[in-house]
């Protein structure tokens, strides 16, 4: 280019949820600008949730996204319920981690297999890449498979489940009803053990990020639908404190607010996260899997999340398996719930990470005001800065091949652009 | 199982149910000995479907076609009609059937899709809209006779 500016654009980023695009300004050796642009139109759902009852906030909010839904409700019924004083005793907790295993299972499964495996393979998407690699591609499906009839059980339906309510459940299974999961998900343990194996043998681009990364962190459990906020620079706060460390700004370039830990910055939520600060919660068949793959205690090479997905892969069968050894129905689906004036935060492990939702509520119930801060819109200054860090290294490639590599680095964290609007194409401007 | 009816489609999205719609008007009215009424909720669940090795007829919506309209389509001119990609991250029906095709060295013998014609389903909707709700006994009866043909 006469100014010696080069521009890489990807106009419409594939293979992520959502409507987004890239534009990589890079002059010399130098990377000027890095812009996730979001355009799918924001979605107005916490002005719509405005004078809506409480009770509806987990079927409303499970329509933002139809890959994890489930998410959406847990932190809307956990917040809801932190409003009203309600506090979901066993075995009701444990079937709201059975149902999350499920979406973790399905969503991640999906990303590893059909998204994001074709950027290592070298393939330009799933099917082309299904022609060689049949074997992994069927694998991935079968596991898919496992996660959407539980979540179809216990949801009441595969997308958008609706059997989820303040105070519990409409409808609990009985052990008959569980009972035929047990050989399916013992296959899917075994299948995501393989896939472990099939990612680990990818090969990573070198790449070693300084995050701060964030997680929720439980006593005991690796975490789901509790814990407290956890950072690896000392972050610990209650979910009610969480709008006071974390804040949102808007920025010209996309419909979704970028989120920033107040007085540092940018961070970076999800598998990365997790298993950095939650590791020793693992079952110790996923810890295995982890130390086979060759993944140290934390793993800052964005490429690599991968591995870190699959390894939940295998932890949410174990996990999916326990919690069904253990299920003894409850004499009733769900705990009485009085409605009062309140105010009630949650954050939840979305497979994309942190989701936090907040909601006031009137003495009858009555939704005053809410605010939803998804993963996606968490990470997005995290995935501008793991660009900008990774391009300069990378500029003899072609425009085609650089722009290949930065889809590539954009979907190391799965990014559900659908989700962030209030996010995806990739231009890179070369000087 | 002589054939393999699959009713494609999310009910809550309003008329893209329509699919579910023309399935369960199949199903009430009763269909010849051997042929297996199946609802797929979303794409993933079609790939292992059309791999039977009978002939498969799909049944979904299509959002270029007039509202009300009934269509039959072969496989190979889905991508004419511009189907837009609704399903979650891509994996559309289209898609499906490639990837379908990629995993298997054989798939159903013989594939016609039925679409019904709807406008762009709104966000948040129940119920299927009155010249869609229309056309159901109109797509049925084309199923029947692909099924009976």
């Amino acid at each position: 280019m006469s100014d010696g500016t080069r521009t890489i654009r990807v106009d419409h980023l594939a293979r992520v949820e959502g409507e987004g695009g890239l534009v990589l300004k890079v002059r010399g050796d130098r990377v000027e600008d890095v812009r996730l642009d979001i355009f799918e139109p924001p979605r107005f759902f916490e002005a719509l949730l405005r004078g809506r009852a409480c009770a509806e906030a987990p079927d409303i909010t499970a329509r933002i996204c139809g890959i994890c839904p489930v998410a959406y409700q847990m932190s809307a019924v956990h917040a809801v319920e932190r409003a009203l004083g309600v506090v979901v005793p066993e075995p009701l907790r444990a079937l709201r981690r059975l149902l999350y295993c499920a979406e973790w299972i399905e969503s991640h499964t999906l990303h590893i297999h059909l998204l994001h495996a074709p950027d290592f393979l070298g393939y330009p998407d799933a099917v082309s890449m299904a022609r060689v690699h049949r074997d992994a591609v069927q694998r991935g499906l079968a596991i898919k498979q496992a996660g959407n009839a539980l979540m179809a059980l216990l949801g009441g339906r595969e997308i958008h489940p609706i059997n989820v309510r303040v105070g519990g459940f409409y409808k609990v299974p009985a052990r008959s009803d569980l009972a035929p999961f047990v050989e399916r998900l013992d296959r899917a343990r075994d299948a995501a053990l393989e896939t472990v194996r099939w990612v680990a043998s990818f090969d990573f681009p070198e790449l070693e990020r300084d995050w701060e990364l964030v997680a929720l962190r439980h006593p005991t459990d690796y975490p789901l639908n509790e814990g407290r906020i956890v950072s690896t620079r000392g972050l610990d706060i209650d979910a009610a404190d969480y709008e006071a460390h974390v804040a949102e700004e808007q920025v010209p370039h996309s419909t979704a607010l970028h989120a920033r830990i107040v007085g540092r910055g940018s961070y970076l939520v999800g598998p990365l996260a997790r298993y950095a600060l939650n590791a020793d919660r693992l079952s110790p068949l996923a810890r295995q899997a982890a130390r086979d793959a060759g993944l140290g205690p934390a793993c800052r090479n964005p490429f690599r999340s991968v591995v870190v997905r699959a390894v939940e892969v295998v932890w949410a069968c174990d996990e999916a398996l326990r919690l069904i050894a253990a299920w003894e129905p409850p004499d009733a689906p769900a705990v009485p719930v009085t409605l009062r004036a309140g105010i009630g935060q949650a954050c939840t492990e979305a497979p994309r990470g942190l989701l936090y939702h907040r909601y006031r509520l009137d003495a009858d119930g009555t939704i005053l005001d809410a605010k939803i801060v998804p993963p996606t819109s968490q990470n997005q200054r995290t995935i501008e800065e793991d660009l900008a860090a990774f391009v300069p290294r990378h500029l003899a490639l072609s425009d085609d091949d650089l722009r290949g590599r930065c889809e590539q680095a954009i979907r190391n964290h799965d990014p559900c652009i659908s989700c962030a609007t209030h996010f995806l194409q990739l231009r890179v401007e070369r000087a | 199982m002589r054939a393999l009816v699959i009713g494609l489609g999310q009910p809550a999205a309003g008329d893209d149910g329509v699919g579910v719609a023309v399935l369960e008007r199949l199903r009430a009215d009763g269909v010849p000995p051997g042929v297996e009424l199946v609802r797929a909720v979303e794409p993933t669940a079609l790939v292992e479907l059309l791999a039977a090795q009978v002939p498969v007829v799909l049944i979904d919506a299509v959002a270029s076609a007039a509202p009300g309209e009934v269509l039959e389509l072969g496989p190979d001119e889905l991508a004419g009609r511009g189907a837009p990609p609704y399903s979650t991250h891509g994996l559309d029906v289209e898609r499906a059937i490639a990837l379908a095709r990629a995993l298997s060295p054989r798939i159903t013998p013989s594939l016609r899709i039925v679409g019904v014609g709807i406008a762009r389903p709104p966000r948040r909707a129940t119920g299927l809209s009155p010249a869609v709700a229309a056309a159901v006994p109109r797509a049925a009866e084309r199923v029947r006779a692909l099924v009976e043909g």
